[in-house]
């Protein structure tokens, strides 16, 4: 259980992994991203990447299905106001698997909305040889467990 | 071709409206972002959001859409380094039609690299009541016109 409580400043929460396949990397980016390094084996081969890479928002839809089904509370989450300085590191390829890592950075309560808190983490994302991958800040809102103790 | 260069600061694109469908806002949902506020009409309705939106990751994926379609697709694009300061101002719902307009901030020709640079934009997309609902500085990494970069190596 992840209410606001139950969060700690520092630390981390791993999640599952997921294997990226060349048919989802591209009925993904015909969707959303369709450059040519996205959708086109052949054109990918030709591009600065030498070969078809993943859309960075592929990676990261795939890195919040993971958080979803094992960092986030779906009782306690409240959604996101939004993220900072988001890097694509390295491309992600047909046959990488990558996990998450979310460290909490500061949480603190809402002075406006009783009940509720926000915190902000470090989302760090590896593929199978643990290079770094993917990272961005994050900020969350989430339900107090029990909103009497905001009053401290 | 366009290249690095045939961007310029203050250079402002309209996008073409887009709608949004529940169909579309659950499809996403299911795959990437399985949250009751974005699956379920009666769980959404309790939720903060008053009714079933979609997941912000949807958003950005039809934002980027718009972008390869009606602007990166025509430049010799070689992806992004990142994002940054990306914010969620209001929900999406279901019908609701998006208006995204693109303004560049800077074009920087990489100091290491001579064939390429990056372009830094603030996006804005709003909805049809004129309200922002999402804002984000996009980095966009693109080739510099060839006979420029061969000049800049010799």
């Amino acid at each position: 259980m992840q209410y606001f409580e139950d969060i700690a400043v520092g630390a981390a929460r791993e999640t599952g992994s997921h294997t990226f396949d060349a048919a989802a990397i591209i009925a993904f980016a015909r969707q959303f991203d369709p450059q040519p390094f996205h959708i086109d084996p052949e054109a990918a081969q030709q591009s600065s990447f030498g070969g078809l890479v993943a859309s960075g928002w592929h990676t990261a839809a795939t890195v919040m299905r993971l958080l979803v089904d094992s960092a986030i509370d779906l009782e306690a989450s409240l959604g996101s106001p939004g993220f900072d300085d988001l890097s694509w590191l390295k491309p992600v390829r047909p046959g990488d698997t990558i996990r998450a890592r979310m460290t909490c950075l500061e949480k603190s309560p809402s002075k406006s909305r009783p009940g509720i808190g926000s915190a902000r983490f470090r989302v760090e994302v590896f593929n199978q040889k643990g290079e770094l991958v993917m990272a961005f800040t994050s900020i969350g809102l989430m339900r107090l467990r029990n909103p009497a103790s905001q009053q401290e | 071709m366009k290249y690095l260069e045939d961007f310029a600061v203050g250079q402002v694109t309209e996008f073409p409206p887009r709608q949004v469908s529940e169909e579309e806002i659950i499809a996403f949902a299911r795959a990437y972002d399985p949250q009751p506020f974005h699956l379920d009409k009666e769980a959404a309705r309790q939720s903060l959001f008053g009714g079933l939106c979609a997941s912000g990751w949807h958003t950005i994926g039809i934002m980027m859409r718009l972008m390869v379609d009606h602007m990166i697709g025509e430049y010799a694009s070689m992806g992004s380094p990142g994002v940054d300061q990306l914010r969620w101002l209001k929900p999406v719902f279901p019908g609701d039609t998006l208006h995204l307009r693109g303004e560049v901030l800077e074009v920087k020709p990489s100091r290491s690299k001579p064939d390429r640079g990056v372009i830094l934009t603030r996006y804005e997309m709003r909805n049809q009541k004129g309200e922002p609902v999402l804002t984000m500085i996009g980095k966009g990494m693109y080739r510099r016109r060839p006979a420029a970069s061969a000049a800049a190596g010799a």
